[in-house]
């Protein structure tokens, strides 16, 4: 066969030869120019992928991915041990990062900066004092009144506090004692809620100017020695959820001036208590219309409460119904350690996992749609317009 | 079926003409043997497992597993140039630390251990740990591990965590 291929080459290079002679040289390619590429218009199924890059925490980033082209549109700098939020209308990212004048030392910068959603710009930026909460994902680091009006972010030295900051104008406001509770859960006009050890909601109250008006404490909802909640809350239509290590859910409506409380409900069954349990960086998503919520779920003990997910459960939040268990190894993928959802009609989900896959899915019916590979190097947290 | 058989016919030859019938006995001894002791000798299947990956050994303070690290989140300092209670050279201790309380099936005994951060430099980047027995969200500082314990250093950037031994743990 080797023979016949050689002879058939032999005969007809001639004619290749003449071919090639006769045919006319192919136009010469352009000349470029460069440019920058602009975002395609904003689409639902984006996801912003905060890597936390922990091996070189110095600097930390913003993926922005499109969760139907699969390709990752642009990136926004991260700085050190950073917490990210989106403006209510989704058309900002404000980065609290600290940096330091020779890159991994020197003077320590605290600042806040705003990055123009519509072109990956930074646009300004508000320096803050060196008080800045390093601590690990939650939205409720640095976040956004409902109106944008201001930007609350928390402050540990490790004393506990949090800074009042007026995004428009590019200035820190004021700074308010929460007498040793965290994190800022933002609601109305303008409320902060932090998380106690006590197992109580502290929440200020301020005027339009940022100064405290008033401040008042819940009844204790969790208890921090049995049954420990964590802090990343999901944003519900009228509140945030929260679960505790155990899979407890306690469902809470801030649209009121203090804090009201559902009566508390289980993930899991009696039998499957202290067995499966949510766990990991961000424990749920939720799709607001819906009413659906997402848990990555795992089976092990006390002390696995970073363990990611082995399978994602699908609630119904007002039945509290289990709707679905999708196992996630089937797949090939490794445990999930983020969710978020979009919160349109065709919704995604979106899931990372601990071996830095984005997995996409369709989030009505669990198929898997797409599986990124090594979307990010520590995808600590996701969120969406 | 014909070029099978001369094939076979040829290795076997071949093998025959470069071995001795003597030289086949001795293997066949020596794997017998072998396998007779296998069963008897004292073997540390985990420790082997580990070795085979080219891990430390469990009791060793290079290793994740390393019962002082019950509630560590980091990279260990005993790879980073320090020890397990050492910072690496050119560091600065964290005043401040998160606290646990792990049991050495050594002695029997239950220990508080301070983790404190070595601070001053990037992070160390390699032999990352995560255990989180009685570890609290942010809410319980003195038990949380996802804090920057270098927070309140001069020089607020985290290299590695060391696990020091405050005392042993009252029932």
């Amino acid at each position: 066969m080797r023979s016949a291929h050689l002879l058939c080459a032999a005969l007809s290079w001639p004619l290749l030869a003449a071919h090639v002679l006769a045919a006319p040289a192919p136009a010469p390619l352009p000349a470029e120019h460069i440019s920058i590429e602009p975002l395609p218009p904003r689409s639902p199924h984006w996801v912003y992928v905060y890597d936390d890059v922990f091996d070189y925490e110095t600097d930390a980033r913003v993926y922005l991915f499109d969760g139907d082209r699969y390709r990752r549109l642009g990136q926004i700098s991260g700085g050190f041990y950073s917490s990210i939020s989106l403006s209510p209308d989704g058309a900002t990212t404000a980065v609290a990062a600290t940096y330091f004048a020779r890159g991994s030392h020197g003077t320590r910068t605290d600042v806040v900066e705003f990055t123009d959603n519509r072109t990956l710009a930074v646009t300004h930026e508000i320096i803050l004092p060196s008080k800045r909460a390093m601590t690990g994902p939650s939205l409720f680091n640095v976040a956004y009144s409902a109106d944008a009006h201001f930007l609350y972010a928390a402050y540990m030295t490790p004393a506990a506090s949090f800074g009042v900051l007026d995004p428009a104008a590019g200035k820190v406001l004021g700074e308010i004692d929460t007498a040793g509770c965290v994190l800022v859960i933002p609601s109305g006009h303008y409320r902060v809620s932090s998380l106690c050890e006590s197992g109580r909601l502290l929440t200020v109250t301020l005027d339009a100017q940022g100064h405290e008006t008033a401040r008042a404490m819940s009844e204790p909802f969790f208890d921090a020695d049995k049954d420990p909640l964590f802090v990343q809350g999901i944003a519900t239509s009228n509140g945030n959820l929260f679960l505790t290590f155990l899979g407890e859910v306690r469902d809470i409506d801030f649209s009121a001036a203090q804090p009201v409380f559902a009566p508390p409900w289980s993930l899991v069954e009696p039998a499957e208590k202290g067995h499966w349990r949510p766990g990991a960086y961000q424990v749920g998503a939720i799709h607001k219309e819906l009413g659906r919520l997402y848990v990555p779920m795992h089976e092990g003990g006390e002390g696995t409460h970073k363990d990611g997910g082995t399978e994602i459960w699908v609630y119904d939040l007002a039945s509290h119904r289990r709707l679905a268990r999708w196992p996630l190894k089937v797949h090939g993928l490794s445990r999930v350690i983020a969710v978020q959802v979009s919160q349109d009609p065709a919704p995604l989900l979106f899931a990372a996992t601990e071996t830095s896959d984005l997995a996409v899915f369709d989030a009505l019916s669990g198929r898997l749609r797409h599986i990124q590979k090594q979307v990010a190097a520590s995808p600590w947290i996701l969120l969406n317009p | 079926m014909r070029t099978l058989d001369q094939l076979f016919e040829r290795s076997t030859r071949s093998l025959a003409q470069c071995t001795s019938r003597r030289s086949l006995l001795a293997a066949l001894g020596q794997l017998l043997t072998g396998a007779a002791l296998l069963p008897l000798l004292p073997v540390d299947r985990a420790s082997r497992a580990h070795a085979a990956e080219g891990k430390p050994r469990p009791d060793s303070p290079d290793s994740c597993e390393y019962w002082k690290y019950c509630a560590i989140d980091g990279f260990l300092c005993s790879c980073c140039g320090g020890t397990s209670a050492s910072c690496p050279p050119g560091t600065a201790a964290s005043p401040i630390s998160w606290i646990g309380t792990c049991h050495n099936s050594g002695d029997g005994r239950d220990y508080i251990v301070s983790y404190n951060d070595c601070c001053g430099k990037s992070t160390c980047g390699t032999c990352d740990c995560t255990r989180n027995e009685g570890e609290k969200p942010v809410y319980r500082p003195s038990r949380n591990n996802d804090l920057n314990w270098c927070m309140a250093n001069a020089d607020v950037n985290y290299h590695c965590t060391v696990s020091v031994i405050l005392g042993v743990a009252e029932k």
